[in-house]
């Protein structure tokens, strides 16, 4: 019988923080939602919208919470996915390390990518 | 030996056959949860063109205003609504809240998930 | 039992040795009101000797009679083939999924029933704790102990239709869970906490509900998980300011 040992991978923790980043993901993006396709006209905003949007630093704010709640709400599923399959520790291993990276990565390129925008606002 | 778990069974997960609305829900959950976060990184890739100034953006806006990129987002929003929905059903479920009641949840929620695309596929191709 | 007769085309799983598992079929004449393991029997006294197949108690006791019939886990001793199928119609009994087919229906529980130690699940509790909180059951207040046999009969419907137990073997699985929680039940000393808060525990269930929905016995699996994990994240909450 191939005994295999628990593994701790996803505790109450991880668990936890999955659940609450996901209740606040459907809090921002109600309000991403509504401002994307509600409030501006044709539905969608144009480059001008989106940078005079983006003058105000709370909506930078919470673009970028925003930002972070989703990749890793999404990542940290995707992992859970993943362990589902049952991969051998080694896999497990390298998987966190791509997933800290590529997480790391979208929210830097976001961060990067909302201060750029916010910049542009003296050009108008 | 046949019959034991194996992770290539896992296409199995989708299969709703002689299932219950709880696997259902997984299944759904499942589904969105891949293609949200497929999306998601589409999404980052595509608002780089912020980056590239005026004409990029509003050249690809143009692009996503055609029916079948609509299409696409309508989706999009549909499996937004499902794996919220259902994801609030799990939240509360897991904390030992309504779990007698989760088949009945699910059906709300599923209910309301429709409900809520109609509304935005309606606004998005008729009014906007 | 009436005496109305019904003729069934029973589709048995049949596999000996490392042969692949493919399905027999047995046309038999069945009284109905009769159960799947009746049928089974039948099959076994009348026409092949060599079929295996596990049960013992025929009065949903034991356990050890939990087969895929028609794609559904069923306890085949309380399970009138008048429930599963029509008269002239077909009947498919395979061995449970998620455990190891030893041969025909008859499947490996091994590891199970060692998690189901690992985590103290006893067969006899004390009866104020036999039952699940939302149940109204009232027992005799006299004063004496009184205990009985615990709801589940580790039969492994419930491990058989998990749809995480489909791909992982390292997952508990549902009744080991439920035996988690009944432990901590009666035990109250946060041990069972420890037993399955990990990757292979309580946090792998995706509340798909499938293991209550095929509990011949009321254990509700996942009620009981869901009430483990809001009872885990109390005790972790309570930890991490200091209140053991
Ligand atoms: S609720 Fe959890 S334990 Fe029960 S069948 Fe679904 S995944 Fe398995
Ligand atoms: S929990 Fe129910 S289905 Fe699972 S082994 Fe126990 S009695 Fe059988
Ligand atoms: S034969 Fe004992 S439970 Fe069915």
């Amino acid at each position: 019988m191939n005994r295999s040992t628990p593994k701790p991978n996803e505790g109450a923790g991880l668990w936890l923080y999955k659940i609450i980043a996901g209740l606040l993901v459907v809090v921002v993006l109600g309000i991403h939602f509504v401002v994307n396709h509600m409030v501006a006209p044709e539905g969608l905003l144009s480059y001008a919208d989106v940078v005079r949007y983006y003058q105000n630093p709370a909506v930078v704010w919470m673009e970028v919470f925003f930002l972070v709640v989703v990749v890793s709400h999404s990542l940290v599923g995707l992992r859970s996915i993943i362990l589902d399959l049952n991969p051998p520790q080694r896999i497990i291993g390298v998987m966190n390390v791509v997933l800290l990276v590529v997480g790391s990565g979208a929210v830097i390129y976001g961060v990067w990518l909302a201060l750029e925008i916010a910049s542009r606002g003296s050009s108008l | 030996m046949p019959n034991q778990p194996s992770a290539s069974r896992f296409m199995r997960w989708f299969d709703p056959r002689f299932r219950q609305p709880g696997t259902w829900a997984f299944i759904l959950n499942r589904i969105t949860a891949l293609g949200l976060t497929l999306y998601l990184a589409m999404h980052l890739v595509m608002l780089g063109k912020l980056a590239q100034g005026p004409e990029a953006y509003d050249s690809f806006i143009a692009l996503a205003k055609t029916p079948v990129i609509k299409f696409g987002e309508l989706l999009v929003i549909a499996a937004g609504f499902i794996h919220g929905i259902n994801g609030i059903r799990i939240a509360l479920t897991s904390f030992g809240i309504g779990v007698r009641y989760q088949k009945q949840l699910f059906w709300i929620g599923l209910a309301l998930s429709v409900v809520a695309t109609a509304i935005f596929g309606y606004y998005m191709f008729f009014i906007a | 039992m009436s005496t109305e007769r019904w003729t069934v085309n029973f589709l048995v799983s049949r596999k000996i040795g490392d042969t692949k598992a493919h399905l027999e079929s047995f046309k038999i004449e069945v009284d109905p009101d009769e159960y799947v393991l009746d049928g089974v029997e039948r099959i076994w006294a009348f026409h092949d000797r060599s079929l295996t197949f596990r049960h013992a108690c025929h009065h949903s006791t034991c356990g050890a009679c939990g087969m895929l019939v028609n794609g559904v886990e069923k306890l085949t001793c309380i399970t009138t083939i008048r429930s599963v199928t029509h008269n002239g119609g077909t009947l498919k009994v395979e061995p449970l999924r998620n455990f190891p087919v030893v041969s025909d229906l008859v499947v490996d529980m091994g590891l199970f029933y060692t998690r189901m130690d690992e985590v103290k699940a006893s067969q006899v509790v004390p009866v104020n704790n036999s039952t699940l909180p939302y149940e109204t059951v009232e027992f005799p207040a006299d004063g004496i102990e009184h205990e009985r046999l615990a709801d589940c009969i580790e039969c492994g419907c419930c491990i058989s239709a998990c749809p995480v137990a489909l791909t992982t073997d390292s997952y508990y699985g549902p009744a080991v869970l439920a035996g988690a929680h009944q432990t901590e039940s009666i035990l109250k000393d946060g041990q069972a906490f420890n037993l399955v808060d990990h990757a292979d525990g309580i946090w792998r269930c995706h509340s798909g509900f499938e293991c209550s929905a095929v509990c011949p016995s009321n254990v509700d699996p996942a009620w009981r998980i869901m009430d483990l994990r809001r009872r885990v994240i109390g005790h972790r909450i309570k930890q991490f300011f200091g209140k053991k």
